[in-house]
């Protein structure tokens, strides 16, 4: 017992302990924040959440690791990410930037590729095309962030792309 | 009568057109490209052929590879659905061509409706209101003044190439005229190389409403009332109803009639929709024919209490229909809303993937359109559009209501749909009134996106919870396995925690 994370959720970070476990019941600490729930999960990521008897439906849909969820409330998406020792290790060694940094541009969902304007080697400002990617029927074009060089080109025209997939390194 | 439909179509309308052959004891064939094995039509249909890889110029798009799984099914009729192949006038012929009966109305009424020049000319002919102004480019100023005079400010120019916007000016009166077509014309010569341009009335306030027609093979055609769709986003329509709020009996019979007038000239046969544009003071313009079954067809088939799939299978079958105009009566009201895969908070993009989990809303007056299901993932390849909620009641203030109901039971975890956003639409003061026009999303769309902050904590920290509980559980029986399985096998054990967990 007595188990606490780090939390991020909307790029803030907050620390969570849990107090006391009995049953469904569950008493914890958000950021000094004293919370008594009474929690039950389903499978599917289905969680129901009883807080001052008031209902709440919850949906927890795994990210990209294991320590990264979007959790989905009535109305409102939320990234969270657990942080511990392992994320903050990879955090010291930059290497969670080089997996999301932005010199890396990378397909938000699923796709086709449909044209890649630019080669290796070639210069770029920020705003321009780099990649165009087609989904259910819409095209989409991805710009660069920056002024760079492009570095890599991971993809050709063509390719079926899934969601989060490297497409373009700028350096 | 018709006793094998090969449907040349996927999804939920291919879904939507088995169930009605199902209740006819009509056998069902379904095709079928490489994507969509498991899709939910093969599983529904009786039997299945697989036509190409996926994209859909390969399979859904190959007419002679349909038209030889029909051939090989055994099937008697095609059915097209809506999209892909149903409005190609060579298919309906080459359909007919191979001794099959094609679902749908004659090639010349498919090709005279899908030709916008003379589509309008037609309408004109059958003495149907058209938007006022030039079928041909303008030459000069002399010119574009006499039309206006003719149809009244404001006027829009618009670029004969064009297309997106460019080289569009709108005329509120003469003294805007001269500079405004220059204007046009310089920006249609950078655009489009061409600087011609026409005239046409500019409509206010503009209302999208249509009219489902059903038209036998023996000169019967009756109108089975409209439905309202200006809810838009980009052309795309999003929320339809039944009635209009808008339109009045004395407007209904006046715009049913001209549909009527329309589909008699060009001898139309089976089930089509006439579109219109209606401006804010009940002036009504003839847009365009669609010669096929919508998107939007359940709404209608809720409040006048026919299958049209059903119609459409008897009219092709010879039969005559069964109603008269003066049986044809809208009972209550019914609201669809169309739920795409798409993420609302970036810029509506398409969302393809697995669906994780699915809740779909049941109870009185409610119905679902759909295809997917738990396990199955949306393939790239086609439409966004995942299904179709359909609801009914006694008044409009019922449906929306009971709308509102079916959104919040609904639910769909693995892809973002557009739910919520229907959600809000739903309750858009606006949109309760009835009060609006094909500019309400972009009129509204500030508060139909929230802003992504969000201040309440409350909700924030349930969802903190969740996620904890979640990693925190799991953390838990990876221990347990760890201590059972410690004295055994260290690899075994090592790979396991491994593969669950990076510790």
């Amino acid at each position: 017992m007595g188990q606490d994370f780090e939390i991020k959720i909307n790029n803030k970070l907050q620390s969570v302990q849990l107090l006391k476990e009995d049953g469904n019941i569950l008493q914890l600490n958000v950021d000094g924040r004293k919370y008594e729930v009474d929690l039950i999960s389903f499978e599917n990521g289905i969680f129901s959440i009883l807080h001052k008897n008031k209902s709440y439906n919850v949906e927890l849909v795994e990210g990209e690791t294991n320590k990264k969820f979007v959790v989905n409330t009535l109305y409102k998406s939320y990234d969270i990410e657990i942080i511990d020792a392992e994320s903050r290790y990879l955090a010291s060694r930059n290497l969670s930037k080089e997996l999301t940094g932005n010199n890396i541009i990378s397909s938000p969902m699923p796709g086709r590729i449909v044209r890649i304007p630019v080669v290796e080697k070639q210069e770029v400002v920020a705003g321009q095309t780099v990649v165009v990617v087609s989904a259910m029927k819409m095209e989409s074009e991805y710009k660069s962030p920056k002024k760079g060089i492009i570095q890599h080109i991971h993809v050709k025209e063509g390719d079926v792309v899934t969601g989060h997939q490297p497409l373009v390194t700028i350096e | 009568m018709i006793k094998k439909i090969l449907i040349s179509n996927r999804g939920e309308i291919a879904v939507r057109i088995m169930r009605t052959c199902r209740e006819m004891d009509i056998k069902s064939v379904a095709v079928f490209s490489d994507a969509d094995r498991s899709s939910l039509h093969v599983r529904y249909a009786g039997e299945a052929f697989h036509i190409g890889a996926s994209p859909s110029s390969e399979s859904y798009l190959a007419m002679d590879k349909i038209i030889n799984a029909a051939k090989k099914s055994g099937a008697d009729a095609v059915h097209p659905g809506y999209g892909f192949l149903s409005e190609s006038a060579e298919f309906a012929k080459k359909v007919r061509q191979a001794g099959l009966i094609f679902i749908g109305p004659s090639s010349h009424a498919i090709s005279t409706m899908g030709d916008k020049i003379i589509a309008r000319q037609t309408a004109i002919k059958s003495g149907v209101p058209v938007v006022p102004g030039t079928t041909s480019p303008v030459i000069s100023e002399n010119d574009v003044i006499k039309v206006a005079s003719e149809i009244g400010y404001p006027i829009i120019i618009k670029a004969s190439a064009g297309g997106g916007g460019k080289g569009m000016r709108l005329v509120k009166n003469i003294e805007e005229l001269a500079e405004s077509l220059r204007m046009a014309k310089s920006e249609a010569m950078a655009a489009f190389g061409d600087d011609s341009v026409y005239v046409e009335k500019y409509i206010e306030s503009p209302h999208h409403i249509e009219f489902q027609l059903l038209a036998d093979q023996h000169g019967n055609i009756i109108h089975l009332c409209e439905r309202e769709c200006s809810i838009q986003r980009r052309h795309q329509k999003v929320v339809e109803e039944s009635p209009s709020p808008i339109i009045s009996s004395k407007m209904r019979d006046e715009m049913g009639k001209a549909a009527v007038a329309l589909a008699k000239s060009v001898d139309y046969e089976g089930a089509g929709t006439v579109e219109f544009l209606v401006d804010n003071k009940g002036n009504y313009f003839f847009l365009e024919m669609n010669t096929r079954l919508q998107v939007e067809h359940p709404i209608t088939e809720r409040v006048i209490g026919l299958d049209l799939v059903k119609e459409q299978i008897k009219i092709a079958s010879g039969q005559k229909l069964a109603h008269k105009q003066e049986d044809i009566r809208q009972s209550g009201h019914a609201i669809e809303c169309r739920v795409y895969a798409e993420d609302t908070e970036n810029n509506f993009m398409p969302d393809a993937g697995k669906i994780k989990h699915i809740t779909e809303p049941l109870g009185f007056g409610v119905r679902t359109d759909g295809y997917v299901y738990e396990g199955y993932e949306i393939p790239i390849y086609y439409d966004p559009m995942i299904s179709k909620l359909i609801v009914w009641g006694r008044t409009r203030i019922d449906a929306i209501n009971r709308m509102k109901r079916a959104l919040y039971e609904y639910k769909i975890t693995g892809v973002k749909t557009t739910i919520p956003f229907l959600e809000r639409i739903m309750n858009e003061p606006d949109f309760v009134k009835g009060n609006y026009d094909t500019h309400f999303i972009q009129d509204n769309i500030d508060s139909l996106l929230p802003k992504s902050t969000d201040d309440n904590q409350l909700r924030q920290d349930i969802a903190t919870i969740t996620a904890f509980y979640h990693y925190y559980k799991r953390l838990e029986r990876i221990k347990k396995i760890s201590i059972v399985e410690k004295s055994h096998d260290y690899w075994r054990n090592y790979g396991r925690r491994k593969n669950s967990v990076r510790i």
